[in-house]
Parts: structure tokens; sequence; C-alpha cells
């Protein structure tokens, strides 16, 4: 199909699903976030109070504790609002720092549930159905504070044993939605679990990636097992880049041993913001061409979550940063990523030979609507069904774009962030950074941007 | 010139720019051991009397070095005169394309600088590239320094009088430095002294008389005159000669609080035919905390402590010793900080796995192990991993608890990794302890609130605060670095004014009124 025509099509798809967007107005619990991440986007010094107050809440002692922080924050705001003045007043003596204390706490407390399904894989399990039922498939990911000791890594491995366990004893029972269960490449497991290699080892060294690579690698090695026996898919997320050697190489070694030859489906991340993301592809495919396994290795194509992180640790250093610093440098590479992923997929009908690797399977996991019908028109000019693509959004951010897929009957999948506050904060603050960024595609949505800029090629 | 910046540290998590560093020191090790002659004027002494050793592996000789004698000191001293009047005729700016030049030079030798470091101090790889960074930023910092010092200070001026202030070298400055950044701060007090267009006779610590040399051979081969800037490798007794001397203006000194006091007594000698006061700039080590408040994130602290305490087995003046924890947050903090530094890698320098390398020498070692013998006795053990290896200076990382608040651990300076906890009621109590020891260089703080953070900063008597991070690796005009109190005397290194320690400020008043009439 000529780019003419798939620019076409991108059009088409891109305006069916803007149409099928959900309005905003018909969700008032979510209106109340929406308004303080407005007020946020809007005015730098309120954004930065609003972070450190959420993340802080977790280890705050009490409500006044709570109070007497928000209330400092709130004091190196320049401008404030009436309402924020009104806030800062009431931390001046015990009974205002309560109030306001508690309406803090209710606040954060009210946002980290909406990015985080449950406490426990278990309490997750209720919004999890509640997806499958609306035709969405989950990918759960624990959250947890940083992995330092050894105890800590081992805890986190009995977790994801614990979630794959519970997962797999409940899905198990939930009906048939075969659009969610299969592709062309064969059966799509529904326990699906995200693991991140820095929690599974104290050892990520970004200059010696062996000696996190072979500490993780005990832990993962029983988890895949348990993942294979139970015939859940797992998924190795990717971090910063100090993590993605030590990430990769993990990968790669401990899927090319034999007792994972035909088991468990896996997958990887791949960063559409950096610039080496060509050659990480690359990499991908290479090991992918020469492995043996069984099940297609699955890639989920990202933007990148650790944009202000990279960019700031090269200024400090004097590196040239490795992530796109033009957002639009960033969303052409992704486009030009999908447009690769989705060719190295094996051709169907051709007979396979004895030998050969079954491929890959695509995962294209973004909130920005011109990203992801793009990727939708690819997949259909190349000669994919629409079940060969797998669309990922993160939940709570991409709640309404999910919805809109599910109802252009396109395979879905809501990244379901599961654990406690205290444990949540760190996601939840980059979560909130990227939803409130100036030039984020939610960003742009939200200031009710004109479908045709929406959809403009970047 | 062009506006500073720092020079960049290697990427060292890309696998091409390890393999270039491990390429380098494959050629140094070929090359050993070097020769470190004493050089005064243009003159090389004999090459015998000190051997640099690689503290990982004792036997392997790093370099063969002269032993300076007094008589070589006087000398050293004697020629820098003459150097003093050579140099000192450059303008500023001459100065400091010479100064520039040198870090071009320590530049295009940059990884074999940094694997003579891994060699002769078992520095590992980022912090050795770092310290070869810090030599560069110094000499490119204080070469754009120097030119102000001639056009002087801004005065007030009337009508028919002209006043200018302006800066001149003062003569010869003698440097004492240490072997833990062997490069960087023997690099940061010679171009001082260079800068400000004095002559300077260098006297490395024992320890690394090779990476004194690589300087040296810099600066001579950017233009400082031969005369202008001695090497004097050897022991105290030269040393001592040095500071003694009656044609020395300036001594610049980094090293022991023992030492630099020695030093200050000596200088305040002005005996008969010395026409001139000495000046001592010294830095005296620290015994530095990290105040850890109820509100710290502890997925941060950790690490930063863990670094700060144990990064190049915590032989940094800045180093973390001390944590002052809340006492809410004091067993969670144990429990993650134990359990990191038992996972900690105790190895050789050259290996990238290597979190924490061995110690300088056998007599640092047994002064490690006795503070760390000490600070269990008066409380209790928390972690030390047990791999260690057998051969070289190791000494295992260690965390005790629950000291006897009057160890004398708890006030004088290890400099080596170990690290003591102790919980406290409040941050205002931490601060109390911290200004009750007598030693001001660094201190860290953990808090989440603005108004904690305020309050520290205003509280502390520390030379350089560090909020919410580890407390190493000061950057040359980000973060001047220096002590207060008994941790030293002078400016900050790396930062403004430092240069003005190395001259002696001119006031010129000159009527410009002439019969009435003025003349401009």
């Amino acid at each position: 199909m000529p780019e003419s025509e798939v620019e076409q099509e991108v059009q088409r798809i891109g305006r069916a699903l803007h149409t099928a967007l959900p309005g905003r107005s018909r969700n008032p619990v979510k209106a109340f976030d929406a308004r303080a991440m407005e007020l946020a986007s809007r005015d730098a010094q309120l954004r930065a109070a609003l972070f450190r107050l959420v993340d802080v809440t977790p280890a705050c002692s009490s409500l006044d504790d709570l109070a007497a922080h928000l209330g400092a924050y709130l004091e190196e705001v320049g401008e404030r609002p009436p309402p924020i003045e009104a806030a800062l007043r009431a931390a001046h003596n015990a009974a205002g720092r309560r109030a306001l204390g508690l309406a803090a706490a209710g606040g954060v407390r009210h946002m980290a549930h909406r990015f985080i399904v449950g406490e426990s894989p278990e309490a997750a399990l209720r919004t999890l159905r509640g997806l499958w039922d609306d035709g969405v498939a989950s990918s759960v990911d624990l959250l947890g504070e940083a992995t330092v000791t050894r105890e800590e890594a081992d805890h986190y491995a009995e977790r994801c044993h614990e979630a794959l366990d519970a997962l797999a004893g409940s899905m198990g029972r939930w009906p048939s939605r075969p659009a969610l269960e299969s592709d062309s490449c064969g059966p799509l497991p529904r326990v699906n679990l995200s693991v991140k290699v820095s929690a599974l080892t104290p050892l990520v060294r970004p200059d010696a990636p062996e000696v996190g690579r072979d500490d993780a690698a005990q832990r993962m090695r029983p988890l895949l097992r348990r993942a294979r026996d139970l015939e859940a898919h797992l998924h190795i997320d990717m971090e910063s880049l100090d993590a993605l050697e030590t990430t990769m190489e993990l990968v790669f070694e401990l899927l090319d041993e034999d007792e994972f030859a035909a088991g468990p489906s896996a997958g990887v991340v791949l960063q559409a913001y950096l610039r080496d993301s060509p050659e990480q592809l690359d990499r991908l495919l290479e090991w992918a061409e020469g492995s043996k396994r069984a099940p297609p290795l699955t890639v989920r194509l990202v933007k990148g979550a650790y944009w202000d992180h990279e960019v700031v640790e090269a200024r400090q250093h004097g590196w040239q940063p490795p992530v796109f610093e033009v957002k639009a440098e960033s969303d052409r590479n992704f486009e030009a990523l999908t447009t690769r992923l989705l060719k190295a997929r094996p051709e169907k009908d051709s007979a396979r030979k004895p030998n050969a690797s079954s491929g890959i399977r695509v995962a294209i996991a973004s909130h920005n609507l011109r990203s992801v019908a793009h990727a939708v028109a690819v997949n259909r000019a190349t000669g994919g069904e629409d079940a060969d693509l797998e669309l990922q959004i993160l939940r709570g951010l991409g709640d309404e774009l999910q919805q809109a897929l599910a109802h252009n009957d396109l395979r879905v999948r809501a990244y379901c962030p599961v654990g406690d506050l205290v444990a949540g904060m760190a996601y939840l603050v980059r979560r909130l950074l990227e939803n409130t960024s100036n030039d984020s595609f939610l960003g742009d949505q939200q200031r009710g941007a004109p479908i045709e800029e929406l959809l403009a090629a970047p | 010139m062009s506006e500073f910046s720092n020079e960049p540290v290697l990427e060292l998590r890309r696998a091409p720019v390890r393999e270039s560093l491990l390429g380098a020191l494959r050629e140094l090790d070929s090359r050993l051991p070097l020769e470190v002659p004493v050089l005064v004027g243009g003159d090389r002494g004999a090459i015998e009397g000190l051997d640099s050793t690689d503290p990982g592996a004792p036997s392997r000789l790093v370099a063969r070095a002269g032993r300076a004698s007094q008589t070589e000191a006087h000398a050293a001293v004697q020629t820098a005169g003459a150097g003093f009047r050579e140099w000192s005729a450059h303008t500023a700016a001459e100065r400091a394309k010479v100064l520039s030049g040198a870090a071009g030079r320590l530049r295009e030798r940059r990884l074999e600088l940094a694997a003579l470091m891994v060699r002769e101090c078992a520095k590992p790889w980022p912090e050795a590239d770092a310290d070869v960074c810090e030599a560069i930023d110094f000499l490119e910092y204080y070469a754009r320094a120097a030119p102000s010092l001639e056009t002087g200070a801004e005065l007030l001026q009337v009508p028919g009088e002209r006043n200018t202030m302006r800066h001149a070298p003062r003569g010869v400055v003698a440097v004492i430095s240490p072997w833990n950044f062997p490069l960087a701060i023997a690099c940061g007090m010679t171009a001082a002294g260079l800068a400000a267009g004095n002559a300077v006779v260098l006297k490395p610590a024992e320890q690394s008389p090779a990476c004194a040399l690589a300087l040296v051979e810099a600066l001579h081969g950017a233009g400082v005159p031969p005369d202008a800037l001695a090497l004097l490798p050897g022991f105290g007794d030269a040393g001592a000669a040095l500071v003694r001397h009656p044609e020395v203006h300036v001594i610049a000194f980094t090293g022991s609080g023992a030492v630099g006091l020695d030093i200050v007594r000596a200088a305040a000698e002005t005996p008969e035919g010395q026409g001139h006061v000495k000046r001592v700039v010294a830095e005296m080590g620290g015994k530095n905390c990290v105040i850890v408040d109820a509100d710290a994130d502890l997925d941060d602290v950790v690490p930063a402590l863990v670094g700060s305490a144990f990064g190049f087995a915590g032989q940094k003046c800045s180093a973390a010793s001390r944590v002052l924890v809340h006492e809410a947050a004091h067993e969670a903090l144990l429990r993650r900080l134990g359990g990191a530094v038992e996972v900690l890698e105790v190895g050789q320098a050259e290996r990238f796995a290597t979190d924490v390398p061995p110690v300088i020498e056998q007599e640092a070692q047994e002064r490690v192990r006795g503070y760390a013998r000490d600070a269990e006795a008066s409380g209790r053990l928390v972690a030390r991993p047990d791999r260690v290896p057998d051969d070289g200076w190791f000494c295992a990382p260690t965390v005790c608890a629950g000291l006897d608040p009057y160890a004398p651990v708890l006030r004088e300076e290890v400099f080596g990794p170990l690290l003591t906890v102790e919980a406290t009621r409040s941050v205002e109590a931490a601060c109390d302890a911290v200004d009750s020891l007598p030693l001001a260089l660094t201190a860290g703080l953990f808090s989440r609130n603005p108004a904690t953070v305020d309050a520290v900063a205003a509280r502390l008597p520390v030379g350089n605060l560090y909020v919410n991070r580890g407390i190493t690796g000061a950057m040359v005009a980000r973060q001047p670095f220096g002590g207060n109190r008994r941790s030293g005397i002078g400016a900050k290194a790396g930062g403004p004014g430092y240069l003005l320690q190395f001259t002696e400020p001119r006031v010129v008043t000159e009527n410009t009124m002439r019969h009435g009439l003025v003349v401009e």
C-alpha cells in the first residue's frame, strides 16, 4: 500500500477512535483529578508543590505532619490562587492543619486509586475482571520500594510468584473472550505479569551489567518456570537507561536456556525515546531470529517514561542526552519502529521452515491517538489482522482510549499497577509528570486541541 | 576563552567506553614500573629511594621514584625564585593560555591517567576518571579567573583621584598534596599558584608520585618554565624542609589534621632574613555526618549513604562517616542499609564490578580495622560482607550502630570504609551533635520538608552541606569545596576567591588633578 494511502487510513482510524472516546464529563469521579492536574499543568510552582505532596505523603507520620509539609511546599509558590492562600492560612494552627491534612491525604489517596488498581493481586481481581468483561486484557505490575537488599529482591520475587498463582487461579475460571485469547501466532495467555529487573536484584550496576544480570537470573529462572507451568506471560519491563543492558542481557540469556524453549510466553520493551532504539531493535530482531524458542517474543513499543530523569542526568554529567529532546522526534521514531516491528513478523502464509524462529508479537503502548492509529493502519497495510496487533494503555491515563479501542474491536491490554500507596508513590509521581507535562499528548487532548492537530503526522 | 564548563566524565555505562579503559590499563601495565625523578629546573635527579606499589597487589611495582632530600628541597625553592621572575613577567592572559594548554594535554591522556590512578592508588574507574576531569576543570577554571587579578576590584572613585586594586603574585608556593585525589588536588593547588603568577614546588604524597609526574609533564609541556615548577617526590622530610624554607611564601596543603597543624605552626615562624609572613592554605579532613529525618525517602537515602561512605573505600575527605537518623526511621534504615552493604563487592579497582577497592597501604588497613574493632566493641556490628580478597590492603566495608556516645570513633576521622549509625530524637538534636564536632567539612541532610532544609542549612557549621543526595563528588565551579573549623583554613577550592590566597593585593591611588585640571 502506498504511503499516502496509509496516511489516509491513519486519519480515518484516528477519527473513528476519537469519535468513540467517552466524554469526560460523564465520569464525575475523574473530574476532580482532571481539575487538580489542569491547575498543576498551568503553574510550574503549583505543579512542584503537588508532586512533592504526593511524593511525601506515605512518609508523613500524622495528618499534622502532612499538613506541615503541604504548608511548606505552598510557601514556595509565588502567586497563590485564593484556595491555595486559604490552605496556607489553615496550616498555621493545629485544627487547620488537621483539616488540611485530611483533605490532602484524601486527595492523594484518590489520585493513587486512579492509577493503582488494588493493594494486592487479589484485591485487583475485581477491577481486572471488569476490564475483561469490557473486552480489555490486563498486565499486572507489582509496585514496591526500591530494591537495595537481597531480602527485598527475594520478597519481590515471592510477590511475583504469589501474583502469578492468584491471577492464574482466578482468571482460569473467567468466561472465554476469543478476541483477547489468540492471534495468528497462537493462543495468548490470560495471565500477564510485568516484572522489573531492578526489583529482582539489588545489584544493578550500569558500569557492570553482568553483576545484576547474574544476580537477577537466580530469581528470574524460578519465575519463568512458574509462568511456563501456569501458561502465563511474563513481560520484562524496561526502566532507565542505567538498567537497560542488565535487562537485555538477562532476557536474552535466560530465554535461550533449554528449559524455556517451549515456554513461557515472554516479552521485552523497546523505548522509542532512546536515540539508539533502532540499534536496540536490530539487536532484538537478531536475537529473535536466532532463537529456538517456540513462543514468539512480544515486543512492547513505548515512548519511555524516564525522559526527565535521563535528560537531567545527562546534563549533570555533560553527556548528550540518550533520549530525543524534541517530542516530535520521539513520535517520528515511534512510527518508524512500529513499521519496522510490524514488517519483521514472519509472513503468515509462507510455510514455516523447520527450526525457523517463531518471531515476534507486537504490542504498541501509547496514549497518543496518532501513534495508535498509525500502528493500526500499518498493521492492516502489512497484511496483519487486527488481532495480530496488541494495543496497550496505562490504567488511569488511557482509560478513555481503552474504551474507544475496545469499541472499535481492537485488541487492548491495560497495564495495571498493583501495590500499596507507599510503594506506588514513585510510580504515581512519574505518571503525574507525564500527564501534566506541557507537550504531552494527553495535555493537548485535555486542552481540547482540534482533531487535525491531534492526528497530524509528527 | 570560552565560558567554563565541567569536563564531562566518561559514560561508563557504554561497553565500548569501558573497553577503551581496559585497553589503556593493559598498555600502561606493559610499561610498568614508571620512573619518577626529582625535577628541579631542567635537572632530573636519581631515580631511587621511593617505590610506589599497587595497593591491590603490593608486589606490583607501579613506579620507581627519586626521594627528594632536604638539599634538593632547598635547591628547588632557590630555582623557583628565578622561575618566579620569569613566570610572573607573563601577563595573566598568557599564563591562562598555558594552563588551558596543560588541560588539553591531560585531556589527551585521560584514559591513561585514569588507568594510572587505578594502579597507583587503587582508585576505581568512575572515581579515577572523575579525578582526571576535576584536574582539567581546575586548570580551565583558574585560567579563566587569572585575568581578573590584574584588572582588580571595583573601587569607589571620586573626581581628581584614580584608585585601582590588583593582585600580584607572592613568590614561591609549596604544594603538599595527598594521594587520594592524586591528580586533581595536586593540580588544583598547583594550577592556582601558577595562575596567580607564582612559581610552584610540588611535593606529592609518597604513595602517588607517578600521578604527580603526569601533572608536571602536562604543565611543562604546555609552557610553564622548568624553573617555575619543580617536582619533589619523596617523604615527609622533604615536605618539612619545604615548609620551613624562608623563601617559600605560600604553603598549600591537603592532608591530615596533624600534619596540617604542624604546617600552620611552622609557617608562623619568621626567622631572621625572611621578609614576609607565610600564608597557609590547608584542607585537613572531616568527620562527615548525614542527618536523616523521619520524612526521608529511604529508597534514596540508602544508595546515597552507601556511595558516600564506601565509594573509593571511604578515602575521600568528604566521605560519610556518621549517620544521625530520626528514631522513627532508625530501624528501617538499619535493616535496609545493612542489607545494601552486605551485597557490596569488595575487589580490585580495575574491575568495573567492584564497589569497594582496597585502602591505600598496610598502615591504613591497620588503622581502619582498629577503628572498626572499636566501633564494634562500643556498639554492635550491623553489616560487613565476608568476601574480601587476601592479597592487597583490603578492609571490609562495615556498618556499626548503637555506639557509646562518647566513643572516640564518633569524633575522629577514620578515612576508610566504616560507617556508624545513631538514632536521634529530632533533627535539632542531630544538629547539636554535628555542631559539637571540631571538624566541619561536609554534611548531608535527607528531608522532604523545605522548612527543615532551611533550618539545618542555617545551623550547621560545615563547609559543604548536601541535601537529599550523596555528600561526595564536589564539582569545580558548582560546589566550591573546603572545610571550616579544624577542617581547613582558606577559601574554597574551585570557587571564587580561591586564587586571591596566592596573591598580595596592591592598591594604587593616583592624584589626577594638576593645577585644578583633572587629567583622566
